[in-house]
């Protein structure tokens, strides 16, 4: 892949490689190698966390933005280098002092002036559709170290708990109201529209209207300590009725492990003491340090977008916490047994 | 002036062969019979007390040295490891101790010339070259309770350790029981009541505390004179003492609040009665009961875990991330609400109604 790469730098190259001894090429062919790698990059910009591939109202509207900005930019690029290549290559002459004078004044004021002007009244008004109420549910994200608390509030005024995950109706407008625990954090799901910073003490609103189904990545984008690059969150945008369905599930009460393996996992998760930090509803599991757990297996993620619900891996996870997120909140338990952290991880795999 | 250079150099060269002579052929006699040189006693002992003034703590640093138990429980430590050297008030030292050089003093002598603070940094820290050991753990607090029997004894009215009226019981009872108490439930607030404690989670304590993983003076001491099938023994005995009855100094103003943070914790704080009871979801013999645990204990024990001072067995980092939010409101609150639960496992009074 790498030696692909610079022997494709190699070939278009030339010139710039030819002069230079054979040790300095070597090191501006791999810088060269180096750039264009960057710029593969861009071809992970079709994913689920892409700016470019826009699946709601909000990202569409700063996708445009951005592409009328580029389009604009690169005409302005091409007049001004052609300028450049005409008075330096093509007319290499004095140019008459009132030519000069009117150049500097229309090229360097007048019209700037009158660009930026209007783009400014084109961007302007775009930012006011992050401003517009939602069409009635409120969810409540509220930054962690390093996950997140996720509330959803109906206009009915139910409530239903969850974490780490968003989930929403397409085709409705969805307010959020964002907060912070202990450090600033920011929301940002780069497919829905724009980010929008998480503040302790301090309540931020952003709404979103997703114009698909589909399973989205988001990430907090503003640094937050060691593990910040690990706080992640899945989003799944889901057809309104079956979202209701969803979020009826979701305010309900765990349900009962049904295997036998879940049954002596239930009672590791109560002899432990893990509900002293998870709540699972319907069971004495109250605690509020971490996330609430009560349908922790119908997530798409668990550790904030780290590992997928798997028994096994809800088992490397209570086991090996510090390891897989640094300076994590959650203790590592390793001092239970591997078939011990099993039997947990099929009883945590089971709420579904 | 090259004369000068050469003959200092021959000088420093003549008394770095004279040293190395001297430490290498082992011409220097450090017999303690023979004594010091002249002058080297005087010099020694100037340089031992003005350390002392100049690192001992502040005035403020000193607690209420008349704490309920407090000097009790120094005096059982002090006959268990200083009374050899220095002996207890009425007692004569040992030909041995008075063979030592330097002379360790008379218990009475020892306290002239200090005030509680410089006592506290001599038990706390030792004396190199004399013989003083410093005191066999991290933690800062416990010293005190050796000063506060050091103050008793001045003022000539030193406790005396208490006898324990047990006879049966396993062996090594008898010394636990000075400071425990053999019913395991010590009237002396800053010994933790062991009625109520589950063996395992004994036995777990006492090979923690001797092999150093968890920090305490008293305790390095104690479970280091037993062997490891006598710890298990005897924590035995303690868990099947009849435990009941409410633990020392549960202040019923600060219950309500303790109730409410242990039962239902915060964004920040665990809920203790998950793993601590009362009416935790499931037995687990690792995790000590608190209620009727003596409320100075749980405090002390609490200020430990939050700062980072507490070791214990395989599942103390659990504790250690649990206690780091605390406040030490938060800590009085739940010391007061355990305190004054009866041991029994019922909640009694503090209790509230989980939504």
């Amino acid at each position: 892949m790498h030696g692909g790469a610079e022997r494709d730098v190699m070939a278009v190259m030339p010139v710039a490689c030819m002069p230079q001894t054979n040790r300095q090429t070597a090191a501006a062919c791999r810088r060269a190698a180096g750039c264009l790698a960057m710029l593969a990059l861009l071809g992970a910009c079709e994913g689920r966390q892409a700016v470019l591939n826009p699946a709601g109202q909000d990202a569409a509207v700063i996708a445009r933005l951005f592409l009328g900005m580029l389009t604009g930019a690169v005409i302005l690029w091409l007049l001004v280098a052609g300028l450049f290549l005409y008075v330096t290559v093509f007319r290499v002459s004095h140019m008459p002092r009132r030519w000069a004078e009117s150049l500097i004044v229309g090229g360097g004021v007048l019209f700037p002036t009158f660009v930026l002007a209007g783009l400014l009244s084109y961007s302007l008004p775009l930012m006011s559709s992050q401003r517009t109420g939602g069409d009635g549910l409120v969810v409540h994200v509220r930054g962690e170290q390093w996950w997140w608390r996720v509330t959803y509030e109906t206009p009915q005024g139910n409530r239903a708990v969850s974490a780490n995950e968003v989930r929403l109706p397409a085709g409705r407008r969805t307010e959020f109201r964002l907060t912070a625990d202990k450090v600033i954090h920011s929301f940002w799901i780069p497919a829905l529209g724009g980010k929008t910073d998480m503040i302790p003490g301090r309540e931020t609103v952003m709404t979103l209207e997703p114009a698909e189904t589909g399973l989205f990545r988001g990430q907090c984008a503003e640094f937050c300590g060691a593990s910040h690059a690990l706080m992640a969150f899945e989003v799944e945008t889901m057809a309104p009725d079956l979202f209701d369905e969803w979020l009826r599930h979701a305010a309900s009460d765990a349900v009962p492990p049904a295997t036998e393996a879940a049954r002596r996992g239930a009672g590791i998760f109560a002899a432990e003491g893990c509900g002293a930090c998870h709540t699972v509803r319907g069971t004495p599991a109250l605690g509020r340090v971490g996330p609430d757990l009560t349908h922790v297996g119908s997530r798409h993620s668990i550790g904030a977008a780290l590992l997928p619900v798997t028994a096994a891996d809800l088992a490397l996870w209570v086991g090996r916490t510090g390891h897989l997120k640094p300076d994590v909140e959650m203790p590592q338990y390793d001092h239970l047994l591997p078939d011990a952290l099993l039997d947990l991880g099929r009883y945590l795999e089971g709420l579904k | 002036m090259r004369i000068v250079l050469l003959t200092l150099a021959a000088a420093v060269l003549t008394g770095a062969l004279a040293g190395a002579a001297i430490v290498g052929f082992g011409l220097y006699n450090v017999s303690a019979r023979a004594g010091h040189l002249p002058g080297i006693g005087w010099l020694l002992h100037t340089t031992y007390r003005q350390s002392v003034r100049l690192r001992a703590p502040g005035p403020d640093a000193v607690p209420d040295l008349s704490a309920p138990g407090l000097a009790e429980l120094g005096a059982a430590h002090f006959a268990t490891a200083c009374a050899f050297c220095h002996a207890t008030p009425g007692d004569v030292q040992s030909a041995t101790a008075l063979s030592m050089n330097p002379r360790p003093p008379y218990v009475t002598d020892a306290i002239l010339d200090w005030d509680p603070r410089h006592l506290y940094w001599i038990v706390r820290e030792g004396v190199k070259m004399s013989g003083m050991p410093h005191w066999p753990a991290a933690r800062p607090d416990e010293a005190w309770a050796l000063v506060a029997y050091l103050e008793r004894v001045r003022a000539g009215t030193a406790p005396q350790p208490r006898a324990s009226a047990s006879r049966d019981g396993p062996a090594g009872l008898s010394f636990c029981a000075v400071c425990h108490d053999a019913s395991g439930r010590s009237d002396w607030p800053m010994v933790p009541r062991l009625d109520i404690l589950p063996a395992d989670y004994m036995t777990a304590a006492l090979a923690a505390y001797r092999d150093g993983r968890r920090d305490s003076g008293f305790m390095h001491q104690a479970a280091r004179r037993l062997d490891p099938g006598a710890l298990r023994d005897l924590a035995a005995w303690f868990a099947a003492r009849p435990a009941g009855g409410a633990g020392i100094g549960g202040d019923p103003a600060l219950a309500d609040a303790g109730a409410r943070l242990a039962r239902r914790g915060t964004g920040d704080v665990p809920a203790c009665t998950a793993c601590h009871g009362p009416d935790r979801p499931a037995e687990n013999a690792a995790f000590p009961p608190l209620a009727g645990q003596h409320a100075a204990y749980l405090r002390t024990q609490l200020d430990l875990w939050r700062d980072g001072a507490r070791g214990g067995g395989v599942r103390s980092n659990l504790m250690a991330k649990a206690a780091q939010a605390l406040t030490d409101a938060d800590i009085a609150a739940l010391a007061a609400w355990y305190a004054g639960l009866p041991a029994s496992g019922n909640a009694g009074p503090g209790r509230v109604d989980t939504p």
